[in-house]
């Protein structure tokens, strides 16, 4: 997309009120976005930078549907100012 | 085609639901499976199914799946992709919920939001299966596309050598004047496994750049399709609803998704690689992947 990813905030967020820490996300991501801790907080979205963009498919996995993901609209305009910036600096 | 479809219009409807108790989804799902039996659908009982799935053989053949999952554990489609059936329509009541502002509670029983929803979807899924595809005719689509490869140990990983665009989640758009189809790339096809199940976005649908235009499942996971271009659905490929795993066989041509009426390519473009860009990209990633498994 032309910018650097570690300039796009895009990740799950955990809802811990929510989660059950089945694992079935950290299970089914192939990106290892997610980690497993001891403590009260079992799993943890340990690196972010890993996630693809615009992808959700772990949110398709949490049957008490704990993970959220930034507005999509926001994102795209964002990566658009972004370019745009890149486009002005070089 | 046509025949194909008219047939599948003739069928019954046979209906695996979650019989989850622990939500009130797994409620809601149970009392829709039994609102469709009142219309003459066929119930199976996902526990004796798993138990006897011999019980249920004669009823599967009989007509069109439809899978109804209580939330997004998937009990009723894991239970489906697991013993092969081919699944035409597959519903998740927390989303169907969510989507029309309802919560599904974590009381067990049946509320009156949730219940009040139920009648909409039944209508919904008995119109499973009438969805026509629309493809563009003429000249559309028609050119003959070349492809280059590349191989990481006993894989080869094909992309078109022009006209097709795609963004980093591996999702391609194939465009051609005003229309452009959509689908997964190679790469997708074979990391995801085999096709199980395609859920479509509904027809006249508006989607921006990135936006879901369907999602697979595949006996390996469960993926989205993220629209590499804005536009207006026009067309699913039917085809790919009834037999998913044309994906497999066919990833950019006959495998197309959905085919979109174009909008705003001229911005969508500066967002998306090309095919040589691609053909970079995907090579970059496939040996980090591998590299990262196997070592160099």
């Amino acid at each position: 997309m032309g910018v650097s990813r570690a300039k796009i905030p895009w990740c799950p967020t955990i809802d811990y009120a929510k989660c059950d820490f089945c694992m079935e996300c950290d299970e089914f991501c192939p990106h290892g976005v997610f980690e497993r801790r001891e403590g009260d907080r079992k799993l943890v979205v340990a690196h972010p930078e890993n996630c693809v963009v615009f992808c959700k498919a772990c949110g398709k996995t949490c049957g008490p549907d704990a993970l959220s993901f930034p507005d999509k609209k926001e994102t795209t305009e964002l990566i658009k100012r972004l370019r745009e910036e890149g486009k002005d600096g070089g | 085609m046509a025949d194909s479809e008219n047939d599948t219009e003739q069928t019954e409807i046979v209906v695996l639901p979650c019989s989850g108790l622990d939500k009130e989804a797994g409620s809601a799902s149970r009392e829709l499976a039994l609102l469709l039996s009142d219309r003459g659908a066929r119930i199976v009982c996902p526990v004796l199914y798993e138990r006897s799935p011999k019980r249920y053989e004669k009823d599967l053949g009989a007509g069109r799946l439809v899978v109804i999952d209580g939330c997004k554990t998937g009990c009723a489609s894991k239970l489906a992709a697991e013993r092969g059936l081919k699944t035409a329509r597959k519903l998740t009541v927390t989303e169907a919920a969510k989507q029309q502002g309802v919560e599904a509670g974590k009381d067990p029983r049946l509320g009156s939001a949730l219940r009040d929803l139920l009648p909409e979807l039944v209508e919904e899924i008995l119109a499973t299966g009438l969805v026509k595809a629309e493809g563009a005719e003429g000249a559309l689509f028609q050119e003959t596309v070349s492809y280059q490869e590349f191989g990481i140990d006993k894989f080869v990983f094909r992309v078109p050598t022009s006209g097709y665009f795609f963004n980093e989640n591996d999702c391609w758009a194939r465009v051609d004047g005003p229309r452009a189809r959509v689908g997964v790339s190679d790469y997708v096809q074979q990391s995801a496994s085999d096709m199980v199940f395609f859920e479509p976005p509904a027809l006249g649908a508006e989607v921006s750049i990135f936006d879901e235009v369907g999602s697979l499942e595949t006996t390996k996971t469960a993926l989205d399709i993220i629209s590499p271009v804005s536009g207006k659905v026009v067309a699913i490929n039917s085809e790919v609803v009834e037999a998913p795993d044309l994906i497999n066989e066919n990833p950019y041509e006959r495998g197309w998704a959905v085919e979109l009426e174009l909008t705003d390519f001229g911005s969508d473009r500066e967002l998306l690689m090309d095919s040589a860009e691609y053909f970079e990209y995907l090579k970059r990633k496939a040996e980090g992947e591998h590299e990262a498994l196997y070592g160099k």
